[in-house]
């Protein structure tokens, strides 16, 4: 199927869930603070909206988001680097990474909360974490497929130090990896935002976890909306930057 | 005539344990000549090429360039078998590779890159395209500018014309044998079309004796040429050429 003609088949989608959603929760069969109808949401955004908690919540989330994602690419990316290049390097840090690796980040919150209470930077801190690793192991791999006929090229045209070679061969060929990898981590900081918000930092997550103790679950909704609605918009203006970035591609 | 490359007995393999590709090699190749190295696939002629220009380390013997060991990169230009551009990079941008980090103005720079482009008859509108834009031919004449806008003083080409269509390898080579006339290049030229080398050099290097199972190569003929002699003695060259490759490949 062509992505233009599958338009409207997803859009019918969309509507066709709501839709059901709609009527389960009008029916009665599920208690309405169990499942509140879709159609409470715009109600449940004006009143958010009026009082600024939206505006606030939202500010509060993107600041930790946009901390903890520049901060766990660009060392995800820098040790992903460095550990594809150096045979040494990789050595000496394989199995740390490899004891590391399999903790997630909401195993670290106890820590986050020792080393910087609750607060902006715990929240920074678990995001980059988890975007750490994502683009640790993008990186890496990315390095590693480099085409080492070009790495051969810059050796003959007097580009075989290791800065030349670096920033005119070996980054901008792993660029489209890393590029995906950094993708990846969007996505994934988004779903760290809130687990690292609900014990209490102000944002998105502990927004939602108070409404949910008031059993205001139409409001609990809004927020997950609105992460969905934040998700989209980030990965939509990246994807603008990778097509531009990657446009000698064909 | 001076020697601007020197191969003193020298032997080429990859790898410390593999047995070596080829052997042997005593070769000097004096300033302004033309010399084709010819041999089946898989004989070494890249191999060769590579210990020439830096890029590998022979296994014994010594090579020099202009009786140094450790010649700048510059001091050659190489033309590799596959275009091998920067896909990243635009046209005039992959041609201008091997002048960055020189201290030369850039507009100089520039104006050396539209030269070489000019030279393989690119100029114009083609120095802004990226190289996915360029026809197989048109890369392969990319990578050959690249080389030239150094202006090295020996060409090593490695089967530069192998993937183009009979009318594009017909105008690249009078075109480089212009080039070679007019600039006094020492051209190291690999091929394994021998009508190419009869045409092209005043010095035929036949590669042989190796191959699966055979050993290690080594060179089994080296006779001098003269390019653009007449039909008869041209295809009686190619015929003695190809008989000798004959009798050493089934040693
Ligand atoms: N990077 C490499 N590592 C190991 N063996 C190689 C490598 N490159 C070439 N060889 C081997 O060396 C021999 C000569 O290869 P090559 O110089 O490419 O031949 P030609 O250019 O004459 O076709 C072949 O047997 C090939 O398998
Ligand atoms: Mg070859």
């Amino acid at each position: 199927m062509r992505a233009r003609s599958a338009i409207p088949l997803s859009a019918l989608g969309v509507v066709v869930f709501l839709l059901m959603w709609e009527m389960l929760a009008q029916s009665g069969i599920v208690p309405a603070r169990l499942l509140p109808s879709p159609s409470a949401v715009p109600g449940a955004f004006l009143s958010e909206f009026r009082s600024g908690t939206w505006q606030t919540m939202v500010m509060a989330s993107l600041s930790h988001y946009l901390m903890g994602l520049a901060l766990g690419s660009f060392l995800g990316i820098a040790f992903g680097t460095a550990a594809a290049l150096s045979p040494w390097w990789n050595a000496f840090q394989a199995w740390v990474v490899r004891m590391l690796r399999p903790i997630p980040a909401i195993a670290w919150i106890p820590f986050a909360i020792i080393w910087f209470g609750v607060s902006e930077s715990a929240a920074s801190f678990l995001i980059s974490l988890t975007v750490f690793w994502i683009n640790y192991y993008a990186t890496f791999s990315a390095v590693r497929g480099v085409d080492k006929d070009l790495i051969e090229l810059a050796h003959a045209f007097g580009q075989g130090g290791l800065v030349p070679r670096l920033f005119k061969v070996i980054l901008p060929g792993a660029l489209p990896g890393i590029m995906s990898g950094l993708r990846a981590g969007l996505g994934q900081g988004w779903m760290t935002v809130v687990a690292a918000e609900l014990f209490g930092i102000p944002g998105v997550g502990m927004r939602m976890m108070e409404a949910s103790g008031l059993l205001a679950t139409h409001i609990v909704v809004l927020y997950m909306v609105t992460i969905a609605l934040l998700y989209g918009v980030s990965d939509f203006l990246f994807m603008q930057v990778q097509n531009r970035v990657l446009s000698w591609q064909r | 005539m001076a020697a601007v490359i020197d191969l003193r007995n020298v032997s080429i393999g990859y790898g410390a344990d593999a047995p070596p590709v080829l052997v042997g090699v005593d070769l000097t190749i004096e300033r302004g000549s033309f010399v084709a190295i010819v041999g089946p696939s898989g004989v070494g002629k890249s191999t060769l090429l590579r210990v020439v220009s830096g890029l590998h380390e022979a296994r014994t013997g010594d090579v020099t360039i202009h009786r140094d060991p450790r010649p700048d990169s510059r001091a050659v230009g190489l033309v590799f078998q596959d275009p091998r551009l920067l896909p990243w990079r635009r046209v005039a941008r992959n041609v201008r590779l091997g002048l960055e980090g020189l201290a030369i103005a850039a507009a100089d720079r520039d104006r050396r890159v539209e030269q070489a482009l000019k030279l393989v008859r690119l100029d114009g509108d083609y120095g802004r395209r990226w190289p996915y834009e360029l026809s197989g031919g048109q890369r392969q004449r990319v990578g050959i500018a690249r080389a030239l806008a150094v202006d090295p003083e020996i060409l090593l080409m490695d089967e530069p014309f192998g993937a183009l269509d009979a009318i594009t390898r017909h105008g690249l080579q009078d075109e480089l044998l212009r080039i070679h006339r007019e600039t006094g290049k020492t051209v190291l030229f690999v091929t394994h079309d021998l009508e190419e080398a009869v045409h092209l050099a005043d010095r035929i290097i036949v590669l042989g004796g190796g191959g699966a199972g055979a050993g290690p190569a080594r060179i089994v003929r080296d006779v001098a040429n003269q390019p653009g002699r007449d039909a008869i003695a041209f295809r009686d060259q190619v015929e003695q050429l190809r008989s000798g490759i004959a009798d050493n490949y089934s040693i």
